[in-house]
């Protein structure tokens, strides 16, 4: 991966490895599976925005990305999610399609700047997944290292973390 | 009559004015320069006062970043976790 650069046109270029793309292809497919599962069965309500369930979930990684919105407040966090909930995720599910739209195969990625939003977003999103799997909970957390995956998942995290404040740079540029 | 009207607009005032705000609490995964991105591009602050409140998090665990009615800060909120920041809705004082 090469820094993200940009462009005089405000679109911002990309560069990766196809290893690097295929990762970043799995990665966010799996985060549209998984958000994927909090959708009722009825897509057309949830698709406007409209409906919820009636608290966090008891997976730490999408409760962390569908939070409550009332620290000691349940009944106030209930109606706030049932408002809110199922129209969150569908756009989370919908930056997370943006940006698998524009992996096509490795190589260079040119983003406009809807497809700039989508990434920035959805890098956040995988990240804080991986953080939770990984039970990095405070600021000096390492994560978990038992085994040779946690060592590769946090390589991986690690290197998203540079992907996307290389991306934060180039918004900033 | 005229009095009681009064009294009543008043008190109706003083409760739509009970000001509610946003907090953004710290986590360990979104970055400096992310957080402050998003105060930037979502609020409109100018740098300064984004990093300030970015800092604010980051070393206090928590920032307020809006004040306002309900249903203004519930949006921010709904808004903060589409960024996957952690932000959370209260009344002010509470």
């Amino acid at each position: 991966m090469k820094d993200f650069v940009s462009l005089p046109d405000g679109r911002i270029l990309g560069s990766f490895t196809p290893l690097e793309s295929e990762l970043l292809g799995d990665l966010v497919t799996q985060v549209i599976e998984l958000l994927d599962g909090e959708l009722p069965e009825d897509r057309l309500l949830a698709s406007i925005g409209i409906g919820g369930g009636d608290g966090p979930s008891s997976d730490p990684a999408i409760a962390r990305l569908i939070p409550d919105a009332y620290p000691d407040d349940e009944v106030a966090s209930r109606e706030f999610r049932h408002l809110t909930e199922h129209g969150l995720v569908s756009r989370k599910i919908a930056n997370a399609r943006a940006f698998m739209l524009t992996l096509d195969g490795g190589g260079e990625v040119v983003l406009g700047p809807e497809a700039q939003q989508a990434w920035v977003r959805t890098l956040a999103d995988i990240r804080l997944v991986i953080a939770s799997r990984l039970g990095i909970e405070h600021d000096d957390d390492e994560g978990r290292a038992d085994t040779d995956d946690d060592l590769m998942l946090r390589d991986v995290y690690h290197w998203l973390g540079m992907v996307q404040s290389s991306l934060v740079d180039a918004l900033d540029a | 009559m005229p009095q009681v009207l009064e009294e009543i607009a008043v008190n109706e005032k003083t409760l739509l004015d009970t000001p509610w705000i946003t907090l953004v609490w710290n986590d360990p995964v979104n970055l400096m320069n992310y957080v402050s991105y998003v105060f930037r591009s979502y609020f409109g602050f100018d740098r300064e006062k984004a990093d300030e409140l970015m800092l604010q998090v980051h070393n206090d665990g928590r920032a307020v970043v809006a004040t306002g009615g309900r249903e203004e800060m519930e949006r921010h909120v709904e808004a903060m976790h589409e960024y996957g920041l952690w932000a959370t809705v209260q009344k002010d004082g509470a």
